[in-house]
């Protein structure tokens, strides 16, 4: 059962057009696993409907209809037997048959399709990051791999963060989180997070800039501490 | 002879299916005499630089061109044609800023209609008339207070983010947000009714 979740107001954002791309693509994963989100995106969407639908044409537009609409065939006739570009999953096996990897929501797997060779980087001892290419270069996008029962040194955050979980679960002072989980950590909160004892823990985040450490080792095992936008 | 909005509606979501099944140019012709106007009206409210006529234009036949391509996947169970409509639209608009803003590494990676995947459905199979939600909206949109109606069609119409919203009305930006939670919820709470 899925706890956590982006509030209405990023969701607005999203259905609307105006969240950025890195924040969009977390969003987009959690709503593909929360039919909650999902349901009131429905409505989100079905607001823009309502106002296109009375919208105001403006009196003073060039085209005539006819002839723009006829342009439209045109080009619909030159392009009738293109097919749109099918990335085809035979080529782009997943990458691995690891269970973490197992049941991801589509936008995640495409995001894999597009990152064939994951490159893991060990950040400390149980924590992997795995950084993802997303065209854009304003967040840092990274898979998170917490090997299972271990303590991710406590950090805080000088840029807004959000985690996704996409399996296994974590927790930290505030709560445990597990699979379609959404959390948004704003600069300057302090957390620890520890993976649960039984299993592996894989998240999506995206960071917006570098993290500090808080804790007395921390410079030496912060996870987070090379992040910089590419 | 007039009628209600909820058969025009319908009408759309008729025509939308016919031309996805039978790429019918009689009914394509009469969604396009449609929609056409909407959108620019939709479009020319965003005000400023991007209203020129010919980039309406542009989106007009930009967003009519998929909707023709992607009509075979439209489900009037999933969502009103307007709805339907409405959601190619944005998708092209933020390409269209994508390609403006020239990022790297653009051609790999994700695309628009792959984070906005419209086709992917995890909902419950219920029934709901989906000619009937978008009424309701409709409706509950135009009973809000002017303060709540505003920021709303700010953020869809002119694509605001609340934070350009805020700095562009000179609000706090928890104002913006409680306002657009305020509509929210009186929007849905005529849903439920």
């Amino acid at each position: 059962m899925i706890q956590h979740h982006p509030d209405n107001n990023m969701l607005l954002e999203y259905a609307s057009g105006s969240l950025n791309w890195a924040h969009s693509l977390v969003v987009s994963a959690h709503l593909q696993l929360c039919p909650k989100c999902a349901a009131q995106l429905k409505l989100l969407n079905s607001i823009g409907g309502a106002l296109l639908e009375s919208a105001v044409p403006p009196a003073n537009h060039t085209d005539d209809t006819e002839s723009a609409f006829s342009r439209l065939m045109g080009r619909i006739d030159t392009n009738e037997n293109v097919v749109d570009r099918v990335v085809e999953d035979a080529k782009n096996p997943s990458p691995s048959r690891e269970p973490v990897f197992s049941s991801l929501p589509p936008v995640v797997k495409k995001l894999m399709q597009r990152n064939p060779v994951l490159k893991w980087r060990r950040l400390s001892k149980g924590l992997r990051e795995a950084r993802l290419k997303t065209g854009q270069s304003r967040h840092e996008v990274a898979f998170h791999r917490i090997a299972p029962g271990n303590k991710v040194a406590e950090h805080d955050h000088r840029g807004k963060e959000i985690t996704m979980v996409l399996y296994g679960s974590f927790s930290d002072a505030d709560g445990v989180y597990s699979r379609g989980d959404f959390l948004v950590r704003e600069p300057g909160e302090v957390h620890r997070p520890t993976a649960t004892l039984d299993q592996e823990c894989l998240c999506l985040s995206v960071v917006e800039a570098p993290v500090a450490l808080t804790g007395f080792l921390g410079k030496l095992v912060n996870p987070f501490l090379s992040i910089k936008p590419q | 002879m007039q009628s209600s909005p909820q058969t025009r509606d319908d009408e759309w979501s008729t025509l939308l299916v016919k031309v996805g099944v039978s790429r019918d140019r009689v009914a394509f012709e009469k969604l396009f005499n449609h929609f056409a106007p909407l959108i620019k009206g939709f479009q020319f409210s965003r005000g400023g630089q991007s209203s020129a006529p010919e980039a309406a234009d542009e989106l007009v036949q930009e967003v009519m061109f998929r909707v023709w391509r992607k009509a075979p996947s439209f489900d009037p169970t999933v969502s009103s044609a307007s709805t339907w409509v409405f959601t190619i639209m944005r998708n092209c608009r933020i390409d269209a800023l994508r390609r403006n803003s020239r990022q790297p590494d653009t051609d790999d990676s994700l695309e628009v209609d792959d984070i906005w995947d419209e086709r992917f459905d995890n909902q419950p199979l219920v029934y709901l008339q989906q000619s009937r939600v978008q009424i309701t909206v409709e409706a509950g949109l135009s009973s809000l207070p002017p303060e709540q109606s505003h920021v709303i069609e700010k953020a869809y119409m002119e694509g605001k983010s609340h934070s350009e919203i805020s700095a562009e009305l000179g609000l706090p930006l928890g104002t913006v947000k409680s306002r657009v939670r305020l509509a929210l919820k009186k929007l849905q709470s005529t849903l439920v009714r």
